[in-house]
């Protein structure tokens, strides 16, 4: 008795758990066996989100119209007005290597939002050569820079929550100020505890 | 000789086992122009069927492709859900360049597509490299 009682209990976890094994394991990072949660972006939201707004800005043909390629883009400031603390560069950084693997723009690693530049010594050893040289530094201005906001909504009906993550986008040209293209993507998930896998 | 009563109890159990025999299930009802004015460059494709059931609920209604951005291949696979009701797909595009090698990208990972019943929708990437000239699209169901 004890032992069919142990078997069906038995049973009834492998049904319940699939056949996860609760050991750790490698998932690739763009595949659907990732896991969802709801309190936060994950690796596949910024993936997503990075992907669709590139394929849109790509699609809007807007790209080709910068008077020399690879136009020069400048990362200006994203800001995060989530509830949750991240690092934007999850997203701006896909969308980086995705643009430059297009051959039509580069992105200055030595001018950034509010005089913080990211790649500090690129910006030093190229002044210091101009001195060395006793040139005047010259700086690439960026054609392009690339700003944008995140956003969250959350709602709770009974037990099930449902959140959604905007993600918007701007491109503007420095000479006018204008924004000659706009993307935004949103990502929605609902539901009452995080999942493995989609 | 039934009563009112009864008679509208009795139609109020056809109508809840109907609706739980269709399980609740919308699908869509769509219009659009009787001869389109699209002229869309459809591609020849070739379909490997590993998942009978999959194929069975999600139809792959065509192929086209086209260049964005001056070089870039743009490919869009339109979509129909066989079933009526709502389904979710997962799907990848891979990209070849002219020598028979898969690409590598920033993007083109896993993604989700949320089909309505009977909804034909489309997909489409673009490839961020400019070499790619071939792909390939993988689906998975949910």
């Amino acid at each position: 008795m004890k032992l069919a009682l142990a078997a069906t209990t038995a049973a009834a976890a492998l049904l319940f758990t699939g056949c996860a094994s609760k050991n750790a394991k490698y998932v690739d990072s763009q595949g659907p066996e990732t896991i969802v949660s709801l309190d936060r972006i994950n690796i596949q939201d910024w993936n997503a989100a990075a992907d669709k707004l590139v394929a849109k800005l790509l699609a809007s043909n807007v790209l080709e119209r910068a008077p020399e390629l690879p136009a020069v883009m400048a990362i200006s400031r994203i800001r995060n007005n989530t509830a949750v603390q991240v690092d934007t560069d999850n997203l701006t950084k896909k969308i980086r290597v995705a643009l430059l693997e297009t051959g039509k723009v580069v992105t200055t690693t030595t001018l950034g939002a509010d005089g913080k530049v990211e790649d500090a010594m690129a910006a030093e050893v190229g002044s210091m050569q101009a001195f060395m040289a006793g040139e005047k530094q010259k700086t690439v201005l960026p054609y392009y820079t690339l700003s944008g906001k995140l956003l969250d909504d959350s709602v709770k009906s009974g037990n099930t929550r449902q959140v959604t993550y905007t993600f918007q986008l701007s491109l503007t040209t420095t000479k006018d100020g204008l924004a000659v293209w706009e993307g935004e993507e949103q990502i929605t998930k609902q539901g009452q505890r995080s999942t493995v896998g989609w | 000789m039934p009563t009112p009563f009864v008679r509208a109890a009795a139609l109020g159990g056809i109508a809840a086992l109907a609706l739980l025999a269709t399980g609740c299930a919308t699908s869509v009802n769509t219009v659009s122009r009787a001869e389109a004015q699209a002229t869309p460059n459809y591609v020849n494709d070739q379909r490997v069927i590993t998942d009978s059931t999959l194929g069975r609920k999600l139809a792959i209604v065509s192929v086209n492709d086209g260049k964005v951005s001056g070089d870039l291949l743009r490919v869009q696979v339109t979509l129909e859900n066989r079933s009526s009701k709502p389904q979710a797909f997962t799907y990848k595009f891979d990209w070849i360049s002219q020598d028979g090698m898969e690409l590598s990208g920033p993007t083109g990972g896993w993604k989700q597509v949320q089909l309505q019943g009977r909804e034909v929708r489309a997909v489409s990437a673009i490839a961020t490299n400019p070499s790619a000239v071939d792909f390939r699209l993988k689906l998975r169901e949910n």
